[in-house]
């Protein structure tokens, strides 16, 4: 802790980045309030707030490349994380997933959202040494099997929303550790015929169920959608958006919005884009993009200042994960994706996400905090 | 870079993701300008629709009063079912059919025709699917509104209330739902009426349906998602519709009922008006059926049936036989006759004498009289109702002369009464006789002698019957008989210029639907010959050898005049085919406070059964108008003097 007082350090923190990350936070926070001024979310999410500055300083001075070199024991330890929450009595079950811890002092929290970090730190701790050369089929196997164990464990529980916001943790990783281009190319192609192929089969099989079904109906054509389906949650999501219109609802009453009445669902989590976009209209809904796209800036900033492969590895993946949690979220919130679990980085309530994207900046602050070492 | 790596481009793979993720961003502000700023409008009234809800709160319809402010028909509240059009957008009715009968014991075949009836029916905004429900059934919705029927909910509705031994049916009408046909019909759309609007069909329920259907208001509430409501925006208060006073008195309308029920055929009619305005104070029909039928039960199976049986009954209970039914007149005809051949000049008060002859013969058909009656002059020929007196009035009066009368007693018009389908009577014409008798098309001497005694070519209403004996009464004015006394005015509702403003209405008085036509219509009697033709009706009832000695009463003066009129032809008139009993009558002689009419189907002679009919209203009527007159009060024998003409 001496070491925040040491001048250079001071001045080199990237502040603006911390800042940024907090005023999302706040500007989430008010819309929790929002979306439901009469339960204690935005509270909590306050005190989140709190915890998560604390961790991220305590992350940003620690020389990432310590928690690089002892990656494998964080990653074991998450590992054991996730099991653990599958033992009953130990993990909550809600809705018949059962990914919570119940600690004594935090409350629940959710050991997918905090995995992330310990895989991330595992794949730059194998990706992370001086390339020469092309990634060989053998590499990208251990990669493979660095990701599919945390997310094999996802999906026992089963969190399958998720397991997807892994994939890009490893994609990123593997297109900057010198993946052929063509591998890249192919299986670009692959996925584009693979996935509707998939779907297909998966519908004849029985294997994709009906109501993810459903949610994938209610995005060729919301208005459809049965009230009492997954559809309308889409649709509803939708009509809120549109309802903010240009400049919102205002500041006034929220008392009938589409939250308070609860067309919405789910408001203060998965679907807080929805409830800033009928609050702030277009207008608050580009800023909010647009902090996230200064934030994301910064980040691969940071990445090509990078003192060393590992940390410029970790960068990536954080923003990888985060574009990509962004994209699949507020996608779900127009209209554009399915109904997928995801929460909004630094928007949604919850401290388990506010604390692992907290942390996750922590690392990338402190990866550019020794961008001159070395 | 800070390390020098530059395997496999990495500062150009760096790009690439820089260039997905701002892309990735970009695809969603680019969602975002098409959902809030292009479409943002659309989204926005979807969202308002979906949370505010117009609830009707229906108005209470007019409250019919008699003519002494004691009430016919009023409104009391019920719950309905009712099932919600936002909330049914995009779904099966059909899927609906087994769990709301199941749930709310409705017929389904039933429900299936609601539904089937809807479909036809683009914009309706909600519809009732079970009346007068039950506390069971209102604990059955409510626990499912929120969950698997958000489009079903309870409202609070006035039912209509008729008095329901079926007193004065006819008359009063009935309420039901406005039917598909009439909603596409002009006279309805300017009502501004929807379907599940509940109007008046019949009766003065029709006719005055604008006075005594109110003006509905309404809730606009905010619902959430489960339809619950969370707060109310706007509400405009309900209207009520304005009471009606009617004309008709009770105890003599429940009086008239009793002796028609009470009749040996149990079918008739008794009207009685007061002759100086045309108020009715009676009119009732037998049989008679019960309206809360169509206000209440029309929507179950047994109402259903009920309804068919009625249309059934061979005795036609549905049915107004005072503005509906078509009767010969029989000797009720020889009133008119009497004062047209005085005025006609056919006779005089000097010279009234004509033969009677037993009977008359025209070419070699012998038609007979049922008595012999001398060369009776007029008074007495009414008094005995000599048929042979009146072959030879009409002959000499000719068809001309039959039809001027029909003319001039408007006995070939409607009576202009405010009752929905009165019929027009049947009257002798040239014309009617071609329709008539297609083969023997030409008219004859013999057809004027069957036009002048009511049994051939004369087919009368009883109420234009009686409009133009009550006519006669009053020296030859006809007033248009009505029901209505008095609408009262109802004060307006809300401010000024708002938007839950409803105006004033106001009070009236009848006015005649048919504004052309004079009220009343003077037709033109000198007092001589009224008098003469009261004296010939009052000998009828006062004098021994008159055909309505059972009319007589102690200290009221009745003038009368007996019908029997043939249902078939001489000989087989027993039985189901009897004659229709007729009494014609008004009181006090020479200064006429009430007429009536009183026809008994099928029972014989009208003296026999009609004059007690209309003794029995008259007793109440003297009773209720002269409380002080001691009954056993012998009738004087008036002077032949009239106090009418100059009235």
């Amino acid at each position: 802790m001496v070491a925040i007082l040491e001048k250079g350090r001071f001045r080199d923190f990237d502040w603006l980045l911390t800042l940024l990350a907090t005023g999302i936070v706040f500007f989430g926070t008010w819309q929790i309030h929002n979306a439901q001024p009469l339960e204690n979310y935005w509270k909590k999410q306050l005190i989140g707030l709190a915890i998560s500055l604390v961790a991220l300083f305590a992350v940003a001075f620690t020389d990432y490349r310590k928690l690089v070199h002892f990656a494998p024991a964080f990653y074991l330890f998450g590992l054991v994380l996730l099991v653990l929450v599958l033992i009953p009595g130990i993990g909550l079950r809600i809705n018949g997933q059962q990914c919570w811890i119940r600690m004594p002092v935090v409350g629940q929290f959710q050991p997918s959202e905090f995995v992330k970090i310990p895989t991330v730190l595992m794949l730059a701790y194998y990706y992370g040494k001086q390339r020469g050369n092309a990634l060989g089929w053998m590499e990208i196997a251990v990669g493979v099997g660095i990701l599919a164990l945390p997310a094999g464990l996802i999906l026992l529980e089963p969190d399958a929303g998720q397991v997807i916001t892994y994939v890009p943790l490893l994609a990123v990783v593997l297109f900057l550790s010198s993946v052929r281009m063509w591998v890249v190319l192919a299986s670009l192609a692959l996925s584009v015929v693979l996935i509707p192929a998939a779907y297909v089969v998966g519908v004849k099989t029985g294997k994709i169920k009906n109501y993810q079904q459903q949610r994938i109906q209610a995005i060729i054509d919301p208005e459809k959608a049965d009230r009492k389906g997954y559809g309308y949650q889409t649709y509803q999501s939708i009509l809120s958006v549109g309802k903010g219109g240009v400049a919102g609802t205002g500041g006034g009453s929220t008392e009938y919005s589409q939250s308070r009445l609860k067309f919405l669902p789910e408001p203060h989590s998965d679907f807080i884009f929805a409830v800033t976009a009928e609050r702030t209209g277009f207008v608050g809904s580009i800023l909010l993009l647009v902090a996230y796209a200064v934030l994301l800036s910064r980040l691969l900033m940071g990445a090509r200042r990078a003192p060393d492969r590992a940390g410029m590895l970790v960068i990536m993946a954080i923003v990888g994960g985060l574009a990509f949690q962004i994209f699949i979220n507020v996608g779900m919130a127009l209209g554009l994706l399915p109904v997928i679990g995801v929460p909004l980085p630094m928007m949604s309530a919850g401290l388990s996400s506010v604390l692992a994207t907290f942390i996750a900046i922590g690392f990338a602050v402190s990866v550019q905090l020794r961008r001159f070492v070395n | 870079m800070k390390f020098h790596d530059e395997s496999q481009n990495l500062r150009l793979r760096l790009r690439i993701i820089q260039v997905v993720v701002f892309a990735l961003l970009a695809v969603l502000g680019v969602r975002l300008y098409f959902l809030q700023v292009v479409n943002g409008a659309y989204y926005a009234e979807r969202a308002e629709n979906q949370r505010v809800r117009l609830l009707p709160i229906p108005a209470q319809r007019g409250t019919i009063f008699d003519r002494n402010g004691r009430i016919l028909v009023d409104s009391r509240p019920i719950y309905n079912v009712i099932l919600s059009r936002e909330e049914m957008q995009g779904k099966d009715f059909s899927t609906l059919v087994a769990p709301l009968s199941e749930g709310l014991f409705i017929d389904p075949e039933l429900l299936r025709d609601r539904f089937n009836e809807l479909k036809s029916q683009p914009a309706f905004e909600s519809i009732i699917i079970k009346q007068n429900a039950t506390m069971s059934d209102i604990q059955w919705v409510e626990a499912r509104q929120g969950f698997d029927h958000p489009e079903l909910r309870i409202e609070q509705q006035p039912q209509r209330r008729y008095p329901e031994n079926g007193v004065l049916a006819h008359v009063l009408g009935y309420v039901a739902e406005v039917n598909p046909k009439q909603l596409e019909r002009e006279e309805y759309k300017v009502k501004g009426l929807k379907p599940g609007d509940i109007i008046g069909q019949e009766g003065l329920e029709a006719t005055y349906d604008n006075y005594l259907r109110g003006r509905d208001g309404y809730r606009k509430v905010i619902v959430d998602s489960r339809g619950r409501i969370q707060d109310e925006i706007e509400k405009v208060s309900p209207q009520p519709g304005q009471d009606i006073v009617t004309t008709i008195d009770l105890d003599l309308q429940e009086t008239a009922e009793e002796q028609l029920r009470n009749s040996p055929s149990g079918r008739g009619v008794i009207i009685s008006v007061d002759p100086r305005n045309g108020e009715i104070l009676v009119m009732a029909s037998a049989p008679t059926f019960d309206p809360n039928l169509f206000s209440q039960r029309i929507a179950t199976k047994a109402g259903r049936a009920e309804y068919a049986a009625l249309i059934k009954d061979p005795r036609r209970p549905l049915y107004n036989r005072a503005i509906r039914g078509r009767y010969p007149p029989g000797s009720t005809w020889k009133i008119p006759m009497a004062v047209a051949g005085l005025e006609q000049g056919a006779i005089t008060t000097e010279h009234s004498g004509l033969v009677c002859g037993g009977g008359i013969t025209v070419g070699n058909k012998f038609t007979r009289c049922m008595g012999h009656h001398g060369t009776p002059e007029l008074r007495t020929a009414i008094k005995h109702s000599c048929d042979g007196y009146f072959y030879r009035l009409g002959l000499k009066m000719k068809l001309e002369g039959i039809m001027q009368m029909v003319e001039s007693f408007d006995l070939n018009k409607r009576t202009g009464v405010d009752l929905p389908h009165e019929l027009i009577s049947w009257t002798p014409s040239r014309e009617f006789k071609k329709k008539f008798q297609p083969k023997a098309a030409d008219w004859g001497d013999i057809d004027t002698v069957f036009a002048s005694f009511g049994q051939v070519y004369e087919n009368m209403t009883p109420l234009s019957m009686l409009r133009t004996i009550a006519g006669i009464s009053v020296g030859g004015q006809l007033y248009v008989p009505h029901l209505l006394r008095e609408v009262h005015a109802i004060p307006a509702i809300g401010e000024p210029g708002k938007f839950d403003y409803r105006p004033e209405r106001e009070a009236r008085t009848f006015v005649p639907l048919d504004a052309s036509r004079p009220n009343p219509k003077v037709v033109p009697i000198s007092p001589e010959h009224h008098r003469m033709v009261v004296e010939g009706m009052w000998q009828v009832v006062n004098q021994p050898g008159g055909t309505g000695g059972a009319m007589q009463m102690a200290g009221f003066d009745v003038a009368g005049k007996t019908g029997t009129a043939q249902v078939v032809s001489l000989g087989k008139d027993t039985g189901e085919n009897k004659d229709h009993s007729w009494f014609v009558a008004y009181a006090p002689a020479y200064k006429p406070e009430i007429a009536s009419i009183a026809l008994i189907e099928n029972v014989g002679f009208g003296g026999k059964f009609a004059a007690p009919a209309t003794k029995a209203v008259y007793e109440v009527y003297y009773r209720k108008t002269r409380p002080d007159a001691a009954p056993q009060d012998v009738a004087e024998i008036k002077p032949p003097k009239s106090q009418v003409g100059h009235q």
